[in-house]
């Protein structure tokens, strides 16, 4: 009889224990692969922000000077107080890269265009870098007039600079009189700030109230105003990539945090999970001992 | 030490030289109370060579014409050619090689001079100009279109500057 009801337990717990088990064991598996991948995941965003990091302190340096450059070549037009002219027609030319994972860079770009897009929608529209493209095309398609990648992956030199600027003003079937860059501004390591710069037509400074102090040959006002234009150009594509590269640190520092936190987690669940599998495994080896 | 390469190839939208009559405009207010001292700033869009420095004088290659410039200069604006920027100050003069850019000189007694590159005359290496200077001519004379003959041209010129500002150092 006792053998019977040993037999009866022994057959009737394990059935129910392997079904138990079976789910455990499946959920223990499962979560075992989402903690393999999750660590991966988490070994790739540290890494990734190892070099984003190394990337924002060389970006931060060379954004500082091209600051002092391109406030250099604008104090000129500070100091002559060039002003927009009324209903003056804006080109728009967006400031962004090719690379993601870096945040809300690309959308606070088109964001602001989409905002200044809508008060004045005739305005064209450059756009330098693929992400921001994608974004503006869905909606203003019909404003793009020229778009440039490849820009990003480094820090922008000036004959990178001066091909995108010689592309825009050359192109004279563009109507345009004044051009206004919209671009990232570096507040901090951890903010960035959508900004502008506002580039003037050379009939515009002609106008400006102190311009008349200074000694110019005609001939030259034209070139000097593609020149004012390229440098700030170059201060905006610079600026612009050491807020990304900055954005691109935080986001993949939060990523790597986010994905310790999921795997600190898993591992209790985990933990858990392989404790009742045993303890289940200990009682029915004790109920089974002690049946016999 | 040649640097010449790839760096000293001037934007082709800037170096473009009108040579029609001059139409000059002239300073018709008088700039602001002396301030004595004429204060540089030149930067380049990789180096800032030069930041908020006192100096006595500076001596430019403009488009139109060579020209000194003193404390308190009548403001004015000048497109730079590939050539020589002499910066005589209290510690000493340097001698700068542009390869082009903008002078402004503001009522301040601010001198800015923006320029693409910069390079000491002793860090340039003559051979390499000569050989880069032959290359440039056999592709002005064997170019087929404008764009090429006329990037050539420029080449060229920068490349005879460079020649005759390291040849009068030399004396």
């Amino acid at each position: 009889m006792f053998a019977r009801s040993a037999i009866a337990t022994r057959s009737a717990a394990p059935a129910l224990n392997v079904i138990g088990q079976t789910r455990n064991m499946a959920t223990l598996k499962e979560i075992q692969n989402r903690l393999k991948s999750i660590t991966n995941i988490s070994k790739i965003t540290a890494s990734m922000k190892m070099i984003a990091s190394t990337k924002v302190t060389r970006a931060q340096r060379a954004m500082k000077i091209a600051r002092i450059y391109g406030n250099v070549s604008s104090d000129f037009i500070e100091q002559a107080e060039v002003k927009k002219a009324d209903g003056a027609k804006e080109l728009v030319v967006v400031v962004s890269s090719d690379k993601g994972l870096c945040s809300g860079i690309h959308s606070s770009l088109s964001r602001h265009t989409r905002k200044y897009l809508a008060k004045y929608p005739d305005a064209p529209i450059a756009i330098i870098g693929d992400k921001a493209k994608t974004q503006i095309q869905r909606v203003l398609s019909q404003n793009m007039t020229y778009s440039f990648n490849q820009i990003g992956s480094t820090i922008p030199a000036f004959d990178e600079t001066s091909a995108i600027a010689s592309v825009i003003i050359s192109d004279k079937s563009i109507e345009f009189d004044n051009i206004k860059l919209v671009y990232n501004k570096f507040a901090s390591a951890i903010a960035f700030e959508t900004s502008e710069i506002e580039c003037f037509p050379a009939s515009q400074i002609v106008e400006a109230p102190g311009f008349k102090s200074y000694e110019v040959q005609e001939e030259i006002l034209e070139n000097l105003n593609e020149f004012l234009f390229a440098n700030n150009l170059h201060w905006a594509l610079v600026e612009g990539h050491a807020a990304e590269m900055a954005a691109k640190r935080t986001a993949m520092e939060n990523a790597t945090k986010n994905a310790g936190d999921i795997i600190q987690r898993l591992t209790l669940q985990y933990n858990r999970g392989r404790q009742t599998v045993i303890t289940n495994e200990l009682i029915e080896i004790i109920t089974g001992a002690s049946a016999l | 030490m040649s640097f010449l390469a790839r760096t000293f190839k001037p934007a082709a939208a800037f170096a473009r030289v009108s040579r029609q009559a001059a139409t000059r405009l002239y300073a018709s207010e008088a700039s602001a109370a002396s301030s004595g001292k004429l204060v540089l700033n030149f930067a380049l869009p990789h180096q800032i060579v030069l930041s908020s420095k006192e100096v006595n004088q500076v001596d430019l290659s403009a488009v139109s014409g060579d020209l000194g410039i003193l404390a308190d200069h009548v403001p004015t604006i000048e497109q730079l050619k590939p050539g020589v920027i002499d910066i005589i100050a209290d510690s000493g003069a340097e001698k700068y090689f542009v390869s082009g850019g903008f002078a402004i000189m503001n009522p301040n007694s601010v001198l800015n001079i923006n320029a693409i590159e910069a390079f000491k005359l002793e860090d340039i290496d003559a051979q390499a100009v000569a050989s880069q200077l032959a290359e440039s001519q056999r592709l002005a004379a064997s170019a087929k279109d404008e764009l090429t003959k006329e990037a050539a041209a420029i080449e060229i010129e920068l490349y005879e500057a460079i020649q005759t500002a390291l040849s009068t150092k030399a004396h």
